[in-house]
């Protein structure tokens, strides 16, 4: 996730870290909060170069500083805007709901989601692949926007596209 | 809803008859998905008994209430839209044109004030290494289009129909400057009123 990384002030949730990387400076299973804005950011949202047989999708083959430039953003709403608010909820929002969809679609993400926000709902978009029969598909659909419209407490609107593999922007 | 005066009846038709987008997708399983959009949709066909008829009735709501009293007018209205990509605000910008075309409102003025760019310096390692730093920014660009002349009703009209097409993360703020009737306490100056009396005159 390239563009929610960015906090304002000091106070990050480190349940995004410790999920994303376990790596040797957090415990996966502690959560706290961190209170400096240091971190490794030369390190953030990018894949380590490897032997040749890592595949790699575009999104995961651009680091952050070219979004906007060759990249899009993966969750759009206002609250980044100038003179905005509401921008660490919708953060945590966000974050809730790829964990959430990572879960219910395992191994059947083909990209990271999108996550809109049009007025009062929310869209989430989703490529994914054929792993399972459309019949499960359409029930899990229906389940996380049941869920989430239930727990958001507005209108949760899922698009999905299903592709037969996924797809390899490049092997590093 | 929509209360609009007698004249433009026919304006507020020509563009629902234009503009009927219908959002409804196949797979609707939560129940309180549906945007009711009375500007955007058919009318909605409401049930009521039909005990005395025998069968039931079907009655629309209605879209457009006619009123007597007289419009409010604006002046001027300013709509700024921000967003963080340049092109989406490109192509909302036609939108909104293209739409204030069709309803024959007059753009005074499109214009693009200076994008603004709040910058923030971190170190770029968790201890020392000062020298080292990471720099995050969010831009934000502005785009402003200003309309002319408007009456109450077409003004909400326009401002509906751009608000509801507005692209995700895209905010808008809208400024009206409104005509009013002068108030009667100031039409005649003090003096020309009290001028037989002598008590108006300062010492």
């Amino acid at each position: 996730m390239a563009a929610p990384a960015l906090f304002r002030g000091f106070c990050n949730l480190q349940v995004l870290l410790s999920w994303r990387c376990g790596s040797a400076w957090t415990v996966a299973w502690r959560r706290s909060i961190q209170t400096t804005a240091s971190c490794f950011k030369n390190r953030a949202a990018r894949v380590r170069v490897a032997k040749g047989d890592k595949p790699v999708t575009y999104e995961q083959a651009h680091p952050p500083h070219f979004i906007a430039h060759r990249k899009g953003w993966l969750s759009q709403h206002t609250s980044n805007l100038d003179g905005e608010e509401g921008a660490a909820d919708r953060t945590i929002e966000d974050v809730f709901i790829r964990k959430f969809i990572y879960g219910t679609f395992h191994g059947c993400l083909a990209n990271e989601a999108v996550i809109k926000r049009r007025a009062n709902v929310i869209v989430i978009c989703l490529v994914l692949v054929q792993k399972l029969p459309p019949q499960k598909f359409y029930f899990l659909i229906g389940y996380t926007e049941t869920l989430l419209s239930y727990l958001y407490k507005c209108p949760v609107k899922m698009e999905v596209q299903t592709v037969d593999k996924k797809i390899v922007y490049k092997y590093i | 809803m929509v209360t609009i005066p007698r004249g433009l009846c026919n304006v507020f038709s020509r563009l629902l008859r234009q503009h009927q987008v219908n959002r409804v997708s196949p797979l609707n399983y939560a129940s309180n998905n549906m945007i009711t959009a009375c500007l955007c949709k058919r009318p909605v066909l409401t049930l009521s008994s039909g005990i005395h008829l025998g069968s039931p009735h079907y009655a629309t709501a209605p879209l457009i209430t006619v009123t007597d009293e007289p419009d409010a007018l604006y002046k001027k209205i300013s709509v700024l839209v921000k967003g963080h990509d340049k092109t989406v605000l490109d192509s909302y910008e036609y939108f909104a044109t293209l739409a204030a075309k069709e309803l024959n409102i007059t753009v005074d003025k499109v214009y693009e004030p200076a994008k603004k760019i709040d910058r923030m310096t971190l170190l770029k390692s968790i201890h020392i290494f000062k020298k080292h730093r990471v720099q995050y920014e969010m831009r934000t660009h502005y785009r402003c289009i200003e309309l002319k002349h408007l009456t109450g009703s077409t003004a909400d009209v326009y401002l509906e129909y751009i608000q509801r097409n507005l692209p995700e993360g895209v905010a808008m703020e809208v400024t009206k400057t409104m005509l009013e009737k002068l108030p009667e306490h100031i039409k005649e100056p003090v003096w020309s009123i009290h001028s037989p009396k002598d008590e108006g005159k300062p010492d």
